[in-house]
């Protein structure tokens, strides 16, 4: 029996979230939520789902090199904190070459990827993370 | 209302004790803590550890660290924050003698940490981030201190070698401490060439994992007359928002938010010693500054200096914080309150602190919830 990581219902109710970055707009004061919340801050309880934007601005970020276990092949991993317009949301960047080049202020766009592997026999999951556009 | 005193402490240097299990560790500081106190009734156990299922892989914890001991009926629980946890299992023991339900109790931290591998550690560590929208991208509590460190140092205009003086300070501090886990000074150079971990966060920035256990006993009268501590004020605040959401990284909202509730009840003034939750060392910064104690953006310019407690008139980490005592996750705050109680006594070595108040910042996560316990000396 092989030992399973990842929980599958876990990761597939989640994938209005990983593939569309789906977030909860408050109906009544126009808030943005991500993740999701159920209760807004002016006490709604009525929400829309919208897609957050693919596009954003670096805010913040640092390089990983201590990661969990089950992310040792991506080592190091870049962690962003994006501004999508107002937004703000933790991601993975990804298709960084050079990451001493990286700098607050750069502007990224989502891509689907891999997120990691359930072992040999398990599920793959996806999600997304962020690429810069300067970085060819 | 009962006053709350406490009557005996005790604790194990942190270390790798793979020769013993958490039980062997529990039953070392219960025994000597309730002897210490005079093997009183207790009323109550509170047990604060946060990994003892996914490193011990034992649930329902407290009853069977008591069947070791031999306690057959005593009611036990466990409290779990995360690294939090001791803060909270101190505030639950403080209601319960305060409120007259219980008269004697006992807290006990505890955490064998070292049973799994570290790449299995840092994953429970990465579980007190947000499960679904920060671990499940490989985000880590070091990751975001690494974010927090960045937005400081753009922030004040510091460079990381600025923010160094801290860990310096801490090492010095530990150097003298024989309760420490890291017992030797550092240099600038040191932090500046360890390991990176998240940039710009480096190995010297984090407290080290450690295995570890440590009491008190707590109870509604003093057991003796000289060196009485009391519980004077516990109180306990949340940031329960997501780390994204916030709009400045460089303060600790739990932390600000029970001060508040604290300040209403006693005079920061009169407070001589504090003790930070230090596991990585910008939120130990900015936990001094949340708290009130330096002006915001100051403290590495403070830590420069010779002596900073001479001229804040109050001891920071006299123990040389979690950065030297060691981390033990839920039990750290247990190491603190029992540093502070230790400071509070002038026990070697720490008999140059006067003062008749201590302030314990024990947090959970990054900024989720924060515990502010005050002890004061009474006699």
């Amino acid at each position: 029996m092989v030992e399973q990581k990842i929980q599958v219902p876990k990761y597939w109710r989640r994938i209005p979230q990983y593939y569309r970055l789906e977030a909860t707009m408050c109906i009544k004061c126009g808030r943005v939520y991500y993740p999701p919340k159920r209760v807004c801050k002016c006490g709604s309880r009525e929400f829309k789902l919208i897609n957050l934007s693919s596009n954003g601005k670096l805010v913040n970020y640092t390089i990983l090199h201590q990661v969990p276990i089950d992310y040792e092949k991506q080592r190091p991993i870049i962690i962003g904190l994006i501004d999508l317009n107002g937004v703000k949301i933790l991601a993975q960047l990804t298709d960084i070459l050079e990451p001493e080049k990286l700098r607050v202020g750069l502007e990224v766009e989502k891509t689907i990827r891999v997120v990691k592997h359930d072992g040999i026999y398990g599920v793959i999951t996806y999600g997304y993370k962020f690429r810069t556009k300067i970085v060819e | 209302m009962s006053r709350v005193y406490i009557q005996s402490y005790s604790l194990i240097t942190g270390g790798r004790y793979y020769d013993k299990s958490i039980s062997d560790i529990f039953a070392e500081v219960f025994l000597r803590a309730w002897d210490n106190a005079g093997n009183p009734e207790i009323d109550m156990i509170y047990i604060a550890s946060a990994f003892s299922e996914l490193v011990s892989e034992q649930l329902i914890l407290p009853s069977y660290l008591c069947e070791y001991v031999n306690l057959e009926d005593t009611p036990c629980v466990r409290i779990e924050m995360g690294d939090g946890s001791s803060g909270h299992a101190i505030l639950e023991a403080y209601k319960a003698v305060k409120s007259g339900e219980c008269s004697t109790v006992m807290i006990i931290g505890v955490e064998k940490v070292h049973d799994v591998v570290s790449y299995r550690l840092s994953k429970f560590l990465g579980m007190m981030c947000n499960s679904d929208y920060e671990y499940f991208f490989g985000i880590t509590p070091a990751a975001l201190a690494a974010l927090i460190m960045r937005e400081y140092m753009i922030k004040y205009e510091y460079s990381y070698e600025d923010l160094a003086e801290w860990i310096v300070k801490m090492h010095e501090r530990g150097s003298n401490n024989p309760y420490a886990y890291m017992r030797k000074k550092a240099k600038i150079k040191d932090v500046v060439s360890s390991e990176v971990i998240s940039d710009p966060l480096r190995l010297y920035d984090m407290a080290p994992l450690i295995d570890g256990a440590a009491a008190i006993v707590v109870s509604n009268r003093p057991n003796k007359t000289d060196g009485v501590i009391e519980i004077n004020c516990v109180v306990s605040s949340s940031c329960n928002e997501s780390f994204n959401e916030k709009e400045d990284l460089t303060l600790l909202k739990s932390t600000i938010r029970a001060r508040e509730r604290l300040s209403k009840k006693v005079e920061f003034k009169d407070i001589g010693v504090l003790e930070v939750h230090d596991t990585y060392s910008i939120l130990g910064i900015l936990a001094v500054e949340s708290l009130g104690f330096i002006k915001r953006g100051e403290t590495p310019r403070l830590m420069k200096k010779e002596s900073p407690d001479s001229e804040l008139k109050v001891a920071i980490n006299p123990s040389g914080g979690l950065k030297c005592m060691g981390n033990p996750v839920g039990a750290s705050g247990m190491y603190q309150t029992v540093c502070a109680v230790m400071e509070l006594l002038n026990v070697q070595p720490f008999t140059n602190i006067k003062s008749e108040y201590a302030l314990i910042q024990d947090m959970a996560g990054i900024d989720r919830s924060t515990v502010l316990t005050l002890l004061k000396r009474v006699s």
